[in-house]
């Protein structure tokens, strides 16, 4: 016995009972201590059935894994769209009649407007060099005695919103200098639309996901219940109340749904390691070094909370309607 | 302390348990109730437990009016009420210990006081030693003591007991009286269903005798000469 402990028990006796209810609880420690029992219990009854109990977990980890997995996955599309987003580009091409001094000066004026993050202009020699360069169409072009290439004038928007830069292009094609603006947006909009759409999947199986694990820990709980049922009995009779009965099952159901979450957070990472080491393939030949990110320690985090969370309160519904069904 | 009020309990199949009892238990009294089996003894005390509630009069104890009791205010009802059950309703899977520590669990004892609680408790039926033992190890008279203790841990202000001495020799039923007896001395109301004739005419207590489930006597106990 530790030095303090005794400390305490003499204390307890030199000094008089201070006005608490027969010696009832009185600090958080006590209590603290008694749910480390309630806990520790539920944990032995767990493992006294490791096969049921780890086939609940694996259930609930599986469960869990379902709508992570598509948000994380919808959220490495996310920031890749938006690493595309951030370079969208809005290519403006010029009337041949359009010296460069005055392509310049278009340029220069586009770049004071508000809705213009940055532009620049590519006159028509050098939008010609770039391109026998890039085509190794040298001696051809070379052969060439007028420059078939227009000047143009290269500007990222300020707002990247699909929206936004059609509004921006609209405008663009009023300008008398401007001949074709040619914005790739089309397909940003699409991958946003899937984005948008896979993020409300998520939703709609996170919900569904919810429900299932309320059935299926409730269920679990239920049967837990059934088989103790003589215990709970004797612990109403002695005046148990039904929420100190449903104690130790609340414990039940918050084991299962952390570890289920855990567990879910391993299984993430397995198929994380196993699709990048496919998708390193793939993107080798598209010339890419796209990697689907780890969803990150406050997604595991968030995945084993809301287990916790989930387990806990379909334990406590399954509990309290079932213990309160027990009459001794 | 207990206060029966023309209380009659009928089961949903028509059959009257209890028609019309009138008693008064006030604090500090050991009563018998006696009779033949069926005569209704058990569903006074589950009454009393509310584990049954009565068909009509009013029923009162420890300043409860069980008739309006809710859900929650039971359990706190039976905090205030030790029991001892005909089949002694133990839990299999703890020691005897921590079957007689449940009461002062429920009620958030510290773990200190709790434990001399229940050994003192243990100490008066004799169990002290089988502490560590487990329900299914013990006879069915130990079974009993340990139940008995477990009414008694929480020092409650109403005792009920039902046949206690059931599978108790004479020596061990003198024994569980004496510690009944102490309780009674200290202001508790003892109520203790029984049909063991010679221990109740050798206690000389107040004796209310059932049967069909009417009450047909209640017996004063004799002037000591």
């Amino acid at each position: 016995m530790s030095a303090t402990k005794r400390r305490t028990a003499n204390s307890d006796q030199a000094r008089p009972k201070r006005n608490t209810r027969k010696g009832q609880t009185e600090s958080f420690t006590d209590l603290f201590r008694l749910h480390q029992r309630i806990a520790n219990a539920s944990a032995k009854r767990l493992a006294q059935t490791p096969a049921s109990s780890l086939i609940t977990l694996f259930v609930v980890a599986v469960a869990l894994l379902l709508p992570a997995l598509l948000f994380g996955l919808n959220n490495n599309l996310a920031s890749l769209l938006s690493s595309f987003q951030d370079s969208a580009q809005v290519t403006v091409y010029l009337q041949d009649d359009v010296s460069e001094i005055a392509g310049q000066g278009v340029s220069d004026n586009l770049l004071t407007r508000s809705d213009i993050e940055n532009a620049y202009y590519v006159s028509a020699s050098q939008a010609l060099n770039e391109f026998s360069a890039a085509s190794g169409l040298e001696d051809l072009l070379l052969e060439m005695t007028a420059n078939p290439l227009p000047g143009a004038i290269v500007l990222t928007p300020a707002n990247v919103s699909p929206a936004a830069v059609d509004d921006l292009a609209a405008q663009l094609r009023e300008l008398p200098e401007v001949d074709v603006v040619q914005v790739d947006s089309l397909w940003l909009q699409r991958l946003a639309a899937i984005s948008n759409l896979a993020g409300v999947i998520g939703s709609v199986l996170t919900v569904i996901v919810i429900l299932g694990l309320f059935f299926i820990v409730g269920n679990t709980i239920k049967l837990a219940i059934e088989n103790r049922k003589a215990e709970i009995r004797v612990i109403k009779l002695v005046g148990g109340s039904d929420m100190y009965a449903a104690r130790p099952f609340l414990y039940t159901g918050l084991l299962y749904g952390l570890g289920g979450g855990i567990l879910a957070t391993i299984l993430q990472a397995f198929v994380l390691i196993t699709f990048n080491s496919n998708l390193e393939v793939l993107m080798q030949l598209y010339d890419s070094d796209f990697r689907l990110r780890g969803f990150g320690f406050m997604s595991a985090l968030l995945i084993v909370i809301v287990g916790a969370l989930i387990g806990w309160s379909a334990a406590l519904m399954a509990s309290l309607r079932h213990i309160r069904a027990i009459n001794p | 302390m207990i206060k029966f009020d023309s209380v009659s309990k009928r089961y949903a199949d028509g059959q009257e348990a209890l028609s019309d009892i009138s008693f008064e238990l006030s604090r500090g009294e050991f009563a018998f109730i006696t009779g033949h089996s069926g005569a209704g003894k058990s569903t006074l005390l589950k009454l009393i437990l509310a584990m049954e509630a009565p068909s009509s009069g009013q029923l009162i104890a420890n300043g409860v009016n069980l008739k309006r009791i809710s859900a929650s205010q039971i359990a706190q009802h039976r905090r205030q009420i030790g029991t001892v059950f005909q089949d002694h309703q133990l839990l299999h899977d703890r020691s005897v210990y921590d079957n007689v520590a449940l009461p002062l669990e429920i009620c958030g004892y510290q773990p200190n006081d709790a434990a001399r609680r229940v050994r003192a408790a243990l100490d008066k039926v004799g169990l002290l030693k089988k502490e560590k033992s487990f329900p299914e190890a013990l006879s069915g008279g130990e079974q009993q003591r340990v139940g008995i203790a477990r009414a008694v841990v929480n020092r409650p202000s109403i005792i009920l007991a039902d046949e206690p001495t059931g599978n108790l020799d004479p020596e061990l039923s003198a024994e569980v009286m004496k510690v009944f007896q102490q309780f009674q001395s200290v202001g508790v109301c003892l109520l203790v269903a029984s049909h063991d004739a010679a221990l109740i005419e050798r206690l000389n207590c107040r004796t209310l005798v059932l049967e069909g489930g009417k009450l047909l006597a209640d017996q004063k106990p004799r002037p000591v000469l």
